[in-house]
């Protein structure tokens, strides 16, 4: 993309659920968009071809879906206590089968995949269970203890698997689930996790309207973290860029509220990390992506905008078509194309038109 | 900025009394009452409720303390957790109500509403209603619990009146009353009263008048029998700004956890509008309302309810605050 260029995108389709669209994930193997409502919807759009319902309205609200790393499966959890995984079969237009229903007590609110191996992550209360997809086994329970899992994310490196609760964020190696986890005090309660690409840094957003940074060398953080503070609630969102050159840190943005800030590492020690505000979001944002492989953020907000952000700088174009407010987002990972959903139901994809 | 896109806030009621007080008579009083509201039911106890068509939600009670430099300053990580998601069906119920277990002190889930900024722009507290057991409390008085439960209240029913004498039901409601000067007393059988004394009270709305106690506010002197006791301040003559917020400011960092809670209306110094605040433990929360009427005696009002409350001391340091 030229510097100086606006990013376009164009309109590709608008689909409708029957309610609000808690989730929605790229499959990382087909052009399928994966979405799940509030009234219990779990629905494949291709980007050409016909929707595909995997599970339909039951009255309770779906609040999270993934896709294995190999786009093998698919994973959905919400508030009927049910984790509900498909089978999808290498080509995109066989019907999906699905291969597991596990029983939970609590509302499944947080899944993620291994980024290596089909291994499921997801929570029941302060309880993390992983699952086996592919042997269809029960690797591992982990306790929390401190409170419920309020987030969770794993290692890039595939081995380790963080969550984030009261009195912050618990490491547990996959190479020996049942030792103690490594604890990182972060602050008081940690509510959005995030690791750099490249494993260097750990970013927790915290209830106390507060990020903390953690450097990572050797699998250990540095003692010292960074401390960011002046926002106006919680940090709910954040999301890594990519480093502008080689050698810099990468962009760590962050939404709290209606306000998205974008914070860069100074090259001054004594400086640590300087902040930009994003202003133009008029409510709460609900979404913050980088697209891949750029330095394009992407922003969807209670305000019904998306909002496109070039070297995560100025706006510079909104997208619209959920007036009632977006509540989520994600890029293609050929970043090509970005989906966004609706409190309304509303489901809009674009396409970046090529310059 | 934020209002203008959001729909009308949820309305919340925090229901808290002991076990046995008959809050799960009132529960289901509330739930199948036919009042046209649709209720979603936040529980700790999942106990004998459970009724068809209703959103019941069970939570785990999960306290965090949030350690800005309060002791005292607490919320209900459960609380915050479910009611975000909630409201992603928003449509589906008009009120929302949390029971406490018998044990809990209210304060975590009252400051839930105070604190976190998410949860205050999709509900509102509307009343803390406590149930009160006429006849065993005598047996609890002395617990923190149940005295935190009757401080926090806004609405108390005094249940089972049926199960003790008149003159005994006279003693407790006196007694209750000196402890929380501001809250409406009601006295049920079977936890029988009318949804409009429950629902839609709007006590945390600081455009809704104080009400306190006449006979309270006429009182000049009151036993020091307990510890938990309500003190009220009636005084003409208007207030310093800034000496107003210098004193409340020392006397919630000082006092905080002994404070439970606090309202007030005020008339400061160069204002046509009334000024009314209130507080839960240190957090505080004051508009502008308003204006006085030409009738309005422009009467200070405040009213503290608290653990060991000295009395003399914050009326002197109130009258201090008088230009």
């Amino acid at each position: 993309m030229n510097r100086n260029s606006r990013p376009a995108f164009d309109r590709v389709w608008q689909q409708q659920l029957s309610d609000y669209v808690g989730a929605i994930a790229w499959s990382p193997r087909d052009p399928i968009l994966a979405a799940a409502s509030a009234t219990g919807e779990v629905i494949l759009y291709p980007i050409n071809g016909q929707p595909q319902v995997l599970n339909p309205p039951s009255g309770q609200p779906m609040d999270c879906i993934a896709f294995s790393q190999d786009g093998n499966f698919l994973a959905a959890g919400g508030q009927d206590g049910r984790l509900r995984l498909w089978h999808l079969p290498t080509t995109g237009d066989i019907p999906a089968v699905p291969t597991h229903s596990l029983p939970a007590h609590n509302w499944v609110e947080h899944l993620a995949w291994n980024p290596q191996h089909n291994w499921l992550a997801f929570n029941l209360g302060r309880y993390i269970q992983i699952w086996d997809a592919t042997q269809q086994d029960l690797i591992a329970t982990l306790d929390f203890e401190a409170s419920s899992v309020l987030c969770l994310t794993w290692h890039p490196d595939g081995q380790r698997l963080m969550a984030g609760g009261y009195q912050g964020a618990k490491l547990w190696d996959s190479r020996a689930w049942q030792d103690d986890p490594y604890v990182a005090e972060l602050a008081n309660v940690s509510v959005a996790l995030a690791w750099s690409a490249d494993g260097q840094y750990l970013a927790s957003g915290n209830m106390d309207r507060t990020i903390t940074v953690l450097e990572w060398h050797n699998r250990e953080p540095s003692p010292y973290p960074w401390v960011m503070q002046g926002f106006p609630g919680k940090i709910r969102h954040l999301a890594w860029g990519r480093p502008s050159s080689t050698g810099q840190a990468p962009p760590l943005a962050s939404a709290s509220v209606e306000g998205i800030v974008v914070w860069q590492r100074s090259a001054d020690p004594n400086v640590g990390w300087d902040g930009r505000l994003l202003e133009g979001h008029l409510a709460w944002v609900h979404g913050i992506a980088f697209q891949p492989r750029t330095q394009l953020l992407a922003s969807a907000a209670e305000d019904g905008m998306v909002g496109l952000w070039p070297h995560a700088q100025r706006l510079s174009a909104v997208l619209q078509g959920a007036p009632a407010g977006f509540s989520c987002l994600a890029w293609h990972p050929s970043g090509g194309y970005l989906a966004a959903g609706g409190q309304q139901g509303e489901l809009l994809l674009w396409s970046q038109r090529s310059i | 900025m934020v209002s203008a896109t959001i729909p009308d806030r949820v309305p919340v009621t925090v229901l808290t009394g002991y076990l046995g007080a008959g809050k799960t008579t009132l529960l289901n009083r509330i739930l199948t009452h036919e009042h046209g509201k649709k209720v979603a039911l936040i529980i700790n106890e999942f106990g004998e409720v459970g009724i068809d068509n209703q959103l019941v939600i069970d939570a785990d009670e999960e306290i965090f303390e949030m350690n800005n430099g309060c002791i005292c300053c607490t919320v209900r990580g459960d609380l915050i957790r479910i009611i975000n998601s909630l409201m992603r069906r928003r449509d589906k119920f008009d009120h929302l109500v949390i029971e406490t277990t018998g044990l809990a002190d209210p304060a975590p889930v009252i400051q839930t509403f105070f604190m976190d900024e998410e949860v205050q722009s999709q509900t509102h507290l509307d009343a803390v209603v406590t149930v009160v057991d006429a006849r065993h409390i005598w047996q609890h008085w002395e617990a923190d619990e149940a005295q935190e439960q009757i401080a926090f209240a806004d609405v108390i029913l005094l249940n089972k009146v049926d199960l003790v004498t008149p003159a005994e039901l006279d003693e407790l409601e006196q007694r209750i009353r000196k402890m929380n000067a501001m809250a409406k007393l009601y006295r049920t059988r079977n936890a029988e009263v009318e949804m409009d004394v429950l629902l839609g009270v709007g006590a945390f709305d600081l455009k809704r008048a104080l009400a306190i106690d006449p006979n309270f506010l006429g009182e000049d002197t009151h036993e020091h029998d307990q510890t938990v006791s309500s003190v009220a301040i009636v005084e003409t003559g208007a207030v310093n700004g800034q000496r107003l917020n210098e004193w409340l400011g020392v006397l919630l960092q000082t006092q905080g956890p002994n404070i439970f809670r606090m309202k007030g209306i005020l008339n400061i110094e160069g204002e046509d509008h009334r000024y009314v605040f209130q507080g839960v433990h240190m957090l505080l929360d004051g508009s502008r309302d308003r204006t006085w009427k030409p009738t309005d005696s422009r009467t200070n009002q405040l009213v503290f309810i608290g653990r060991n409350l000295n009395e003399a001391q914050l009326k002197d340091d109130f009258r201090r605050c008088l230009v």
